[in-house]
């Protein structure tokens, strides 16, 4: 009897056990790729590790091994794929990918549609697919690494009752946690002691600049690009961002160097305390309100990203994912990973440090999660609240050269070496041009 | 049937001749290939599309290519003339050191042993508006009260490449003349103070002139590395801000590997690399000069 039923219960659970890892590995079967290993490149940093801490679980269920060949950021993993691409050595089958960058690479990774049930597809939030969606191709799926910035302060700021006097009396309206742009940069200058303080600070190079002038283009009413991927900034719109952005140089109210800045320094220099108003990344909120790391700790507050003349929010948001390559050999396995690492489960681990997620459900229970902890709530409201209107770059391949041709010219209306109207211009120019070389139009 | 017989001295060099081929002139054939078409990294069979002398045109035409190569030249010209006097000044002071000379020299070469990418970071730091020691050394002696933007103004951001490129490399020209001084014969230097020559006599007719082809030597070697400047750069200012430091080689870098534009890439690339042949002709010119003068032969 004690026999029968141990074997009874063994039998029931291996059944539960097989049932839960075709759950959790999705449609993988056990052992269904033994054998086989998978070549991955990933995105490397202690951020990153925790998703990667749960590879042997696949490996244990699936019989397969992943072989990680490169480890770097996305930058250095961007040059990387180019020379892949250029020499053909592309066999290698799961890679990190951002979608920023994704445009980039038509003939490197091949649709996930196939490959992945549509039920799981459908689980994502849908801005994110369309956003990993080129030419009709699914080229990746997100993790739980959505960004999107909101507006973190300095909490002290608004509380202090000599500070909304004289604000007024100044600018006509009370202080208050801004909820436009106009507003931001009243604030900055208003808050601003160089070189001992800042009203704001915004990063001033790379695609990152041209990121913030893009989202801040929609924000004015504007676009980037037309239809046809003709430069479109040249406008009214594109001007009046620009000048935002200008102003607040002159007025000395961002750090002198701002242009030099990327999202380290930009962190780094909230969390020094020297800065009243930043516009920054999720990630970030850990670390600005931990007093290990952070001279704002406990005075930090999270709001929305601030709204353009346009009354829309800016909202540049992007996100990382996982593609499989065209050149791979066992697509299925190497889709199995892609899904395993970005499932439920691995966007919980993920967005329990605080990035964001971009299935539905996990952000349901990230927010649930978060009932007890104000700040984490107050965080993730903000988000909530900019990711709801938030939009990706312009799907083109050429979008990481464009701002290439975009961002010195920004950075010489900054510095003073152009006007608006001759750095638009020149840009303009600049794209046009690249454009018609490219035969886009 | 005859069998192909290869002289013996060519089967000798044939695996040199192989080697170097595939090392060297197998790329540098393939590169000025690429230059004549529009190949981009990611797309590999643009590499069979032909545009004849397009990119050299682009790029002979373009105001910003000559923009950086107009700085390249600037930064050249600059860090290896003071490079040469600052390494001057050091061998003369280290050659006149009676004890603790060897370790002198060690500590000399400590800058040659950073990598230039940690010297960039370095650097970066250093110069930071916010964050960076000259700032707050300049702020806490009372000399500013404002932040002086070292890496965004436009003749400061040079300066500050220059400056790191100088403390990084000056103690090349400082070994190169040093073994240079050691190799002076005494004899001449003895004559010269008998005949009643000043210490700057001594040193402007004798002693400079015997340094002069170490000094070339030591200039050749630093112009190409300096007109292929890249990392330190790259690292303190990417180029920028709006192009202000914007060098051949990360102008040329940037477009090759972040456009991925690698055949208009290539195409700089060849037009630069006159550059330092110039540079390199013109050092080694002068060298054979300076040996002519010293009776040393051609």
């Amino acid at each position: 009897m004690k026999t029968l039923l141990s074997g009874a219960s063994r039998a029931v659970l291996a059944t539960a056990s097989l049932t839960a890892a075709i759950s959790a590995f999705g449609t993988a079967q056990a052992g269904e790729f033994d054998g086989v290993t998978i070549e991955a490149k990933l995105i490397g940093g202690q951020q990153y590790e925790a998703l990667y801490a749960r590879i042997p679980e696949w490996e244990a269920a699936t019989g397969a091994k992943v072989d990680i060949i490169s480890k770097k950021n996305h930058f250095e993993l961007d040059k990387e794929f180019k020379s892949d691409i250029a020499a053909g050595t592309t066999s290698w089958c799961v890679g990190s990918n951002h979608s920023s960058f994704a445009s980039q690479y038509p003939t490197l990774y091949t649709d996930l549609t196939g490959l992945v049930a549509k039920d799981v597809v459908a689980e994502f939030v849908q801005a994110n697919i369309k956003a990993a969606t080129f030419d009709g191709k699914l080229v990746m799926l997100p993790r739980a690494q959505f960004d999107v910035s909101a507006l973190y302060y300095q909490k002290d700021l608004y509380n202090d009752a000599d500070k909304a006097k004289a604000f007024e009396a100044k600018f006509g309206y009370s202080l208050a946690v801004p909820e436009t742009w106009a507003q931001v940069k009243d604030q900055a200058t208003f808050f601003a002691d160089p070189p001992n303080f800042y009203g704001t600070q915004y990063a001033g190079k790379d695609e990152a600049i041209v990121g913030r002038y893009y989202e801040m283009v929609v924000a004015e009413g504007g676009k980037l690009f037309n239809d046809d991927f003709s430069p479109a900034f040249n406008s009214e719109e594109g001007k009046r961002a620009l000048q935002w952005f200008v102003d607040l140089y002159e007025a000395k109210a961002v750090p002198a160097g701002t242009t030099n800045y990327l999202w380290d320094d930009l962190g780094n220099g909230f969390a020094s305390g020297t800065i009243a108003l930043n516009l920054d990344w999720p990630g970030w909120a850990g670390f600005f309100n931990d007093p290990s790391s952070s001279k704002v700790a406990g005075n930090v507050g999270v709001a929305p990203a601030p709204k353009g003349s346009s009354g829309a929010r800016t909202g540049w948001s992007g996100f990382h994912g996982f593609s499989v390559t065209e050149d791979c050999a066992n697509k299925e396995a190497a889709a199995s990973l892609v899904e395993f690492l970005t499932n439920e489960d691995s966007q919980k681990l993920e967005s329990a440090a605080g990035p964001l997620p971009s299935r539905t459900a996990v952000w349901e229970y990230v927010s649930e999660q978060a009932k007890d902890d104000p700040y984490r709530s107050e965080v993730l409201a903000a988000f909530k609240e900019t990711a709801a209107t938030a939009f990706a770059v312009p799907p083109t391949p050429l979008w990481i050269e464009a701002t290439n041709l975009i961002y010195p010219e920004l950075q010489a209306a900054i510095l003073g070496d152009k006007t608006v109207d001759e750095a638009l211009e020149d840009a303009s120019d600049a794209v046009d041009s690249l454009m018609q070389e490219e035969g886009v139009y | 049937m005859n069998r192909l017989k290869l002289p013996p001295w060519l089967v000798l060099l044939l695996p040199a001749i192989i080697i170097l081929s595939a090392v060297v002139l197998i790329p540098l054939v393939l590169s000025l290939y690429s230059s004549f078409t529009s190949y981009r990294l990611t797309r590999p069979d643009s590499i069979f599309n032909w545009v004849g002398f397009f990119n050299y045109e682009k790029a002979l035409t373009d105001v910003k290519f000559w923009a950086a190569f107009g700085r390249t030249v600037l930064l050249l010209t600059v860090a290896l003339n003071l490079e040469m006097l600052l390494g001057l000044g050091l061998a003369l002071m280290v050659s006149k050191v009676t004890q603790g000379q060897r370790l002198l020299r060690t500590m000399m070469m400590f800058p040659m042993m950073f990598s230039p990418i940690l010297v960039g970071f370095q650097f970066k730091f250093i110069f930071n508006d916010n964050v960076g020691l000259v700032n707050n050394a300049l702020q806490s002696l009372g000399l500013t009260d404002r932040a002086i933007p070292w890496l965004v103004d436009g003749h400061l951001a040079m300066f500050s490449i220059i400056f790191a490129e100088i403390w990084t490399a000056t103690s090349v020209f400082g070994i190169l003349i040093l073994a240079g001084l050691y190799a002076i014969p005494r004899d001449p230097l003895e004559a010269a103070k008998v005949d009643g020559c000043t210490a700057w006599q001594s040193f402007r007719y004798v002693t400079l002139p015997f340094l002069m082809p170490f000094i070339y030597i030591a200039m050749a070697i630093r112009s190409l590395d300096v007109a292929r400047a890249y990392d330190i750069v790259q690292i303190m200012t990417n180029g920028g801000p709006a192009r202000r430091t914007e060098l051949l080689w990360t102008l040329i870098g940037r477009t090759g590997y972040v456009d991925a534009r690698m055949g208009y890439a290539n195409a700089m690339g060849y037009i630069s690399i006159f550059l330092a042949i110039f540079f390199t002709i013109y050092f080694f010119k002068k060298l054979t000069q300076s040996r002519k003068e010293l009776g040393m032969g051609a």
